[in-house]
């Protein structure tokens, strides 16, 4: 079962061609790692995915349908920015997500923010960034979408807040979803990655999964990464 | 969905807004008192009771007036700022996210704007109306009205409510297109790649000018025209005012209609965040 | 115990000797009931997909089986286990040549040392006495 499907996708910005005919299918349950230097088209790609650009050509469908409310209902995105608001405090954004999401899961979120040491009654402004990020991933986790889409879930986050992450990505696992992460931090998330995509300049160079990579090339996906991507 | 954006709007901007009504009638209660003891007949006779009272009643005067000038500017600031920041910066991220329709996120922010420019008004008459207590008498307000009443009927045969009522709606579709013209510029500023501020405010600025040239241009060839001339003639000076303010809210009703799909265009086809 | 995994080689295959090990090494005894696939990838930190093909991969070998709805249970079968410890003990050996030959030792000289390192450990242990 396919959750996203994209067929001849395009996207410009003016003259500037950020992804050239892009063709990938995401089946269910699975974890991919989309991989590429910055500029690769990544970040174009997810938000395409989550209907936050339009295409130029082509087309993107999740679960068969092109981006729109349905489709953002079943989606659960991370973007690589904070976009919370900053006079909200913790349980404010908390009671947010709950309101516009079915699948928000409260109890699961509170104990994410207990976990990681966060106080729910903090204002997000007065968090240092890797806190907000950390409460932006939890947002995002304690739900309990089809389609996770991780713009650099991991980039500015200390190790240890990493492995947590990470874990919870893997607790989250259901069969019927998938999640896509989008990093150029490759060595620490490959464990957890089922397939891998490789974009450049815009077009898809590579689609594998990890331990064909392994048994083929004899090194790791970030060792073959920085092979294909030397500079 | 429509509800929660609106109840999200309402206590985003609240906590602007209400802080600033507050010192709105402390101050007016403030004023008020400064009046009464100082220039009991400030309403009759406008002299106070000596230079000190005039200091005090001065400042007191001077900040009533620099609250009330802020208060209008503030609704007008964040009326542009919600719509912009909350949908096109950093947050339009989460905002454009959320399983809801564009129409529904243009609505919340239209709604709440609105309506904080009808309590800014409200909250005005409420203050003045604070401070001119007891310069008047209910009954004489009353009687003046009824009177006020009567007398246009008599004169143009019909009630005046009709004249108040078309005014308002004028008033209100009027407010209405203000604020989605903010919101259209806003949206074009959107399609360029850099600089989008100003062009939202150079978008904005042509507008209006192009609207300003239009509305002169009409002005000046409608009462050159023959055919209206018979049209007009015959008909009261009440109806003339009429067929102006329900001209104004029809011109101003398709505007409102123009500028909402452009916004809706832009935000549904062309969205790109930074 | 803890999870090696190493960027090199296949995942699920180093999975499956770990699994291996904590078996033959008592960690696992025969019967066991094994957590679940969640779990256990939880515990090594990778991917449930990639830990099912291990179990998969061991049920093949026989030293796992899967008990329709209670779920998955090492082996009893110490045959089984046996062998895949011979194996395994091959395996190091063919790897200790390996590396020994890499060195430069042929093999009567490698049978040499190790007689040596023996002896040594011995008069260690009579002197510890």
């Amino acid at each position: 079962m396919i959750i996203l499907s994209a067929k001849n996708l395009t996207k410009s910005f003016g003259k500037k061609i950020a992804l050239s005919n892009i063709n990938l299918e995401i089946p269910r349950g699975r974890i991919i790692g989309l991989l590429g230097p910055n500029g690769s088209g990544k970040s174009t790609l997810i938000k395409l995915a989550t209907g936050l650009l339009v295409p130029t050509g082509g087309e993107i469908t999740i679960d068969g349908a092109i981006p729109g409310v349905e489709t953002k209902a079943k989606t659960s995105y991370l973007a690589e920015r904070t976009y919370l608001n900053g006079w909200m405090r913790a349980e404010d954004i908390i009671a947010f997500f709950e309101d516009f999401y079915e699948d928000f899961n409260r109890i699961k979120a509170e104990n994410m923010l207990k976990d990681l040491n966060i106080n729910p009654s903090d204002r997000l402004k007065t968090m240092s960034k890797g806190t907000k990020e950390k409460v932006q991933l939890i947002l995002i986790m304690s739900r309990s979408a089809e389609l996770y889409l991780l713009d650099e879930p991991i980039g500015g986050v200390d190790p240890a807040a990493r492995d947590y992450i990470l874990n919870t990505i893997i607790t989250n696992y259901k069969e019927n979803a998938s999640v896509i992460i989008s990093t150029h931090l490759i060595a620490d998330i490959e464990q957890v990655l089922d397939d891998i995509v490789f974009i450049s300049k815009g077009e898809i160079t590579m689609t594998s999964t990890v331990d064909e990579i392994r048994e083929k090339y004899n090194k790791s996906v970030d060792g073959l990464f920085r092979e294909v991507f030397k500079c | 969905m429509l509800g929660k954006l609106l109840k999200h709007e309402v206590k985003a901007t609240g906590r602007t807004f209400l802080p600033m009504y507050g010192a709105l009638l402390i101050l007016t209660i403030i004023t008020k008192l400064v009046i009464t003891i100082g220039a009991p007949d400030f309403f009759t006779d406008n002299i106070a009771t000596g230079p000190v009272a005039e200091v005090i009643l001065g400042i007191t005067f001077t900040l009533y007036v620099i609250v009330i000038t802020a208060l209008c500017i503030m609704t007008f600031v964040v009326i542009i700022q919600r719509f912009y920041k909350n949908l096109f910066t950093d947050e339009g991220y989460l905002m454009f996210s959320l399983p809801v329709k564009t129409r529904e996120l243009i609505f919340s922010k239209l709604l709440v704007g609105l309506m904080w420019s009808v309590v800014c008004c409200l909250m005005l008459v409420i203050s003045i109306f604070i401070l001119s207590l007891g310069s008047f008498s209910m009954m004489e307000v009353v009687q003046d009205i009824n009177m006020a009443y009567t007398d246009f009927y008599t004169q143009f045969g019909m009630s005046l409510n009709i004249i108040l009522f078309e005014l308002f709606l004028c008033m209100l579709v009027s407010a209405i297109s203000s604020i989605l013209l903010i919101y259209a510029s806003i949206a074009i500023g959107q399609l360029f790649n850099q600089h989008r501020v100003l062009a939202s405010f150079g978008a904005y600025i042509v507008i209006t000018i192009v609207l300003q040239i239009i509305v002169s241009i009409i002005l000046v060839a409608v009462p050159l025209l023959a055919n209206l001339d018979i049209l007009f003639s015959g008909i009261d000076g009440i109806k003339a005012a009429q067929w102006l303010i329900n001209g104004t809210t029809l011109i101003n009703l398709v505007l409102c209609v123009i500028f909402y799909f452009c916004t809706q265009y832009i935000m549904e086809k062309h969205l790109n965040l930074e | 115990m803890k999870w090696y995994i190493d960027s090199d080689r296949p995942i699920y295959k180093q999975l499956v000797e770990q699994i291996e090990l904590r078996i033959i090494s008592g960690v696992y005894s025969p019967g066991d009931k094994l957590g679940s696939v969640r779990d256990l990838a939880m515990d090594a930190g990778v991917n449930p997909n990639t830990m099912q093909k291990a179990l998969a991969e061991l049920e093949r070998m026989d030293l796992v089986f899967a008990q329709r709805t209670s779920g998955r249970y090492i082996t009893e079968d110490k045959k089984v286990i046996d062998e895949v410890k011979k194996a395994l003990a091959f395996r190091e050996i063919e790897r200790f040549f390996e590396k020994m030959e890499l060195l430069g030792f042929g093999k009567d000289e490698i049978l040499t040392l190790i007689k040596k390192v023996e002896e040594g450990e011995n008069s260690n242990d009579n002197t510890k006495r």
